[in-house]
């Protein structure tokens, strides 16, 4: 019976909890100074994608420590993408409860629905004194998936897609929709895309190749476009599907995964939505040294990530300070080290306070990626965000249960 | 040949213990080498670190589980026996039995959202209590079948000599079912131990126990780290059967 | 009062949750909750009842509790009826109990480290020359059959088995059967097929149920070894609910009322046809 008792009152004390955590500050009007005073001693938590060792090691090695001492912040890190996050969040708004999640990494997709269901603090971007150095003007920053942020999301990288092969067992690069198909039918079960994000990137290359290029889907979504080429996407993936790593019947789950089957050989190729990727993958001494990096030249999506703050987070100040440190120069400046992480700044260097510009340029150089400057010009904009969501909806409906 | 297929079958026993801990210790391992190329310490040096978060993962696990096992236990052990002399058993067994084979993440999938409304969630509180709805049927399974004729008139035979109702808990019941209670114990402390997917969609995360951790080094290919976790996890367990084994008669097993 | 009480402490902690679970799940399903949901509506049990992936995934769930059944019940009943002795003493007897100690997620970690096309075996066999290239390895994980699914389960749910029979061979006295067996002239494939084995079943016939029903429920090992069509139902609940399109969540929970009932229903039916098996010591 004691112990009955003991259990309910732990359960109820920890029930209580987080009600006392009333948010005082009127944050939209607050200074930055109240701001930073509020974030003190807080504690945030972060919801992002946690697939790969080396952005969790520069998340809970170097931003953490670093928002501990500067605001006493302590960051909590859980792992959660896309729909998890949005499932979350519409439960929490259900039982109108103060959230899990206090920040997020988003992708355009997740951005869309979230401000969807309402679900996001802002604007807020403007506040954060490090946004006068964000490059927003750039439309591949300053628009996620054709949408401009308006100040809701932070920008806090810039990549490209590479595809990334084995220098030594292949030199004949696929450039074209059909060369890929004749790649994948010379080498089958060599060739796959994974089931998530950066498949559906890769996908969304095809589809914007198949309109026309790159300004054929440009804009609002457009039904009868999306009917038409996605028709045709699903005619060529259904082709290229008996040649693809187990037939095509399943995809990796993760880009993770997919890296794996190429480390080990089972694939001749992987891809990933940071042009760097090569770099840190070799560093860490799970690709060969003979991997390298391509863009193909039917091009491929150059986007953003972002930084979000949940409209029911308990500790919106402190999120903020936390976004604030991801996108200061300095943040910004060890995250792009290939050695580090290799993920593009979203910041102009231009506009940047002293000697930051040189430092930026003075990174160690990737060493087995292509030059940015190179593969800008086969960069293709983002789509607007129902393309990504109708694509991951069909893909699973035409190719993995048809 | 008995011999030799006993033999075959201890090895493909003692085989995966083996090769996970000789892939916690490695480094290196492209295809084809059939080891990893270089096996040290290091993954496990880390550990020693008092702060470090493996050593965190591994305590904060420990906790919850010591605390799911001992308050479904207690609770078990007390409800259980009323049950039991209740003209309802069967029935109310028949309750228990659904929650005993019910998907975990499942059960946690629908109270996902009572979990988020009582501020539960994310919390080591909220995960729990999750695990204590699971692992508490359980505890009244196994605890259901110890209460027979033999023990009830054990009681009433104490009750007759005089003793009052606290002193024949204390000082018949709690002795002769300690057997039947420290293999509930063991059986809720797995349960616990090994729960993934209810703890990590009510722990939303956050609760980082030890299968959480292993999943999430999985999740980033991370297979060294993954085998040290994996080891981490099993040793707590096979040091509960051997006790158990040895301790406890061998006829009271799971099930 | 305290009779009460406990039965009222085992409602509240066995019973109501589920019941809580399966009514949010049965009002998200029908669109009476939820951000999203328009009011009430059966379209979204309209889809999941016609749509084939539901159907593929009920089915494979249950192709896969009942092969690691079977293949279970063999290796156990055959290493209890040929070792029992072992079993019961010496070091052997330690050894079966080891496998206990795997939880689910370290199994399926590990037999996909054994089992994939560049895993341990694949080395193994590729070092003796059997195999020229990694893709002539066959293909166990994330594969339509579900080999390594079964690889995993089996190594867990084997030892459950053999230790559960070698309890009851002492139990049910099955060594004095055999020997009264023997005396009145049955051939030793007789006293095993049809004195032991039919004991040893009909006495874990119960069990046998439970873990089927478990099975098909299992989540850690589907989600690292199974392919994404068809996926087991926890696997296939979990994606539908945090994956997929937000507009299936409804048919995530619609799957997970009747998953639930489906369970009540088949435990409901053992019930009533034999109610002992919910009040005997026997079953161990």
């Amino acid at each position: 019976m004691k112990k009955i008792i003991i259990l309910i009152t732990i359960l109820a004390l920890a029930a209580c909890k987080s009600d006392s955590k009333n948010e005082q500050l009127d944050l939209k009007n607050a200074s930055w100074q109240q701001i930073e005073t509020e974030a003190l001693g807080k504690t945030v938590n972060m919801m992002m994608w946690a697939g790969d060792p080396k952005i969790n090691d520069y998340m809970k090695n170097y931003v953490a420590p670093a928002v501990k001492e500067k605001y006493d912040i302590d960051l909590e890190i859980s792992s959660g993408q896309g729909n998890t996050i949005v499932q979350l969040l519409m439960t929490e708004m259900q039982a109108g409860k103060d959230g899990n999640v206090d920040m997020m990494w988003i992708n355009g997709e997740t951005f869309y629905q979230l401000r969807q269901i309402n679900g996001l603090h802002g604007p807020f971007v403007d506040q954060l004194p490090n946004s006068q150095f964000v490059d927003l003007d750039n439309p591949f920053i300053g628009k996620d998936f054709q949408e401009p942020i308006e100040g809701m999301e932070a920008p806090w990288g810039n990549v490209q897609m590479t595809l990334i092969y084995d220098s030594e067992k292949t030199d004949q690069l696929p450039q074209s929709r059909e060369e890929l198909l004749a790649f994948a039918k010379a080498n089958p079960n060599k060739f796959t895309f994974d089931n998530q994000f950066t498949g559906l990137t890769f996908m969304k290359a095809l589809l914007i190749d198949i309109a026309g290029g790159e300004q054929a889907l440009a804009g609002d979504f457009n039904e009868k476009k999306y009917g038409k080429y996605s028709k045709a996407l699903w005619a060529y993936l259904r082709e290229l599907k008996p040649y693809l790593w187990k037939k095509g019947e399943t995809f990796p789950e993760d880009v993770a995964q997919m890296h794996q089957l190429f480390a080990s050989g089972e694939l001749l190729m992987t891809m990933s939505n940071n042009d760097a990727e090569v770099d840190n993958k070799i560093n860490e001494g799970l690709f060969p040294e003979s991997a390298r990096a391509y863009v193909p030249e039917f091009g491929t999506i150059q986007n953003s990530h972002y930084l979000g703050i949940a409209k029911n987070a308990v500790d919106k100040a402190a999120a903020m300070a936390v976004i604030n440190f991801m996108i200061s120069p300095e943040a910004q400046l060890k995250k792009q080290n290939p050695e580090v992480w290799g993920d593009g700044t979203v910041l102009d260097l231009d506009k940047l306070p002293g000697d930051f510009k040189t430092k930026f340029q003075n990174i160690p150089a990737r060493k087995y990626a292509p030059k940015r400057s190179e593969i800008q010009k086969n960069a293709l904009q983002e789509l607007a965000p129902e393309y990504m969501i109708r694509l991951a909806e069909d893909f699973r409906k035409e190719i993995i249960n048809g | 040949m008995k011999k030799v297929l006993q033999i075959l079958f201890a090895l493909s026993i003692v085989f995966p213990i083996g090769f996970l801990v000789v892939l916690s210790l490695g480094r290196n391992w492209p295809y084809p080498v059939v080891l990893p190329k270089s096996l040290s310490l290091e993954n496990w040096s880390f550990l020693q670190q008092s702060d470090s978060e493996l050593w965190q993962t591994f305590l904060l696990s420990l906790l919850i589980s010591i605390i799911v096992a001992t308050a479904t236990t207690a609770l078990a052990f007390v409800t259980s026996k009323q049950l039991a002399q209740s003209k309802y058993r069967n029935k109310l067994m028949l309750l228990a039995y659904i929650p005993y084979v019910l998907s975990p993440v499942i059960l946690a999938a629908t109270l996902q959202y009572y979990f988020i409304y009582a501020s539960l969630s994310g919390s080591v509180a909220g995960v729990l209590l999750a695990q204590v709805f699971i692992a508490y049927p359980f505890a009244v399974i196994i605890l259901n079948n110890f209460w027979n004729h033999k023990i009830k008139s054990m009681e009433e035979l104490s009750r007759t000599l005089g003793s009052s109702s606290w002193q024949t808990f204390k000082k018949v019941l709690i002795p002769v079912s300690k057997n039947a209670l420290l293999l509930c114990f063991f059986q809720t402390f797995l349960i616990s131990w090994f729960e993934f997917g209810l703890t990590n969609l009510i722990g939303v995360g956050s609760v980082q126990t030890l299968t959480v951790k292993v999943f999430s080094y999985v999740n980033e290919a991370n297979i060294f780290y993954a085998a040290l976790a994996s080891c981490l996890l099993i040793v707590p367990p096979m040091i509960l059967i051997w006790l158990n084994k040895k301790y406890i008669f061998a006829t009271e097993t799971v099930i | 009062m305290i009779k009460k009480l406990s039965i009222a402490i085992f409602i509240l902690i066995a019973a109501v949750p589920v019941l809580l679970g399966l009514g949010y799940a049965l009002m998200y399903s029908l669109g009476l909750t939820g951000i999203l949901s328009e009011g009430f509506t059966t379209t979204h049990w309209e889809e999941t009842l016609i749509t084939t992936t539901f159907w593929k995934s009920l089915g494979f769930s249950l192709y896969i509790a009942l092969v690691v059944m079977l293949i279970s019940l063999f290796f156990s009943l055959w290493i209890v009826i040929s070792w029992i002795k072992q079993l019961n003493k010496g070091s052997l007897s330690y050894i079966t109990y080891l496998p206990l100690a795997f939880p689910a997620i370290v199994m399926a970690f590990f037999s996909f480290q054994l089992l994939s096309k560049s895993g341990f075996m694949s080395r193994v066999v590729y070092k003796m020359g059997w195999i020229d290239s990694l893709e002539q390895f066959p293909d166990w994980t994330n594969d339509e059959f579900g080999i390594s699914i079964i690889f995993s389960l089996c190594l867990l749910i084997t030892p459950f088995f053999i230790i559960l029979y070698s309890n009851l061979y002492q139990n049910e006295r099955i060594a004095e059967l055999k020997a009264l067996a023997i005396t009145l002239g049955a051939k030793p494939s007789q006293v095993i097929f049809k004195v032991i084995v039919p004991i040893l079943l009909k006495k874990s016939a119960f069990t046998i149920m439970l873990f089927v029903i478990f099975i098909m429920g299992t989540y850690e090992i589907p989600l690292l070894l199974g392919r994404q069509n068809p996926s087991m139902l926890s696997v296939f609940i979990v994606q539908k609910l945090q994956k997929f399109n937000l507009a299936d969540i409804p048919q995530a929970y619609a799957i997970a009322v009747i998953y639930i009932l489906l369970i009540a229903s088949i435990i409901a039916l053992v019930y009533k046809t034999r109610p002992t098996f919910f009040n005997s010591s026997s079953s161990s």
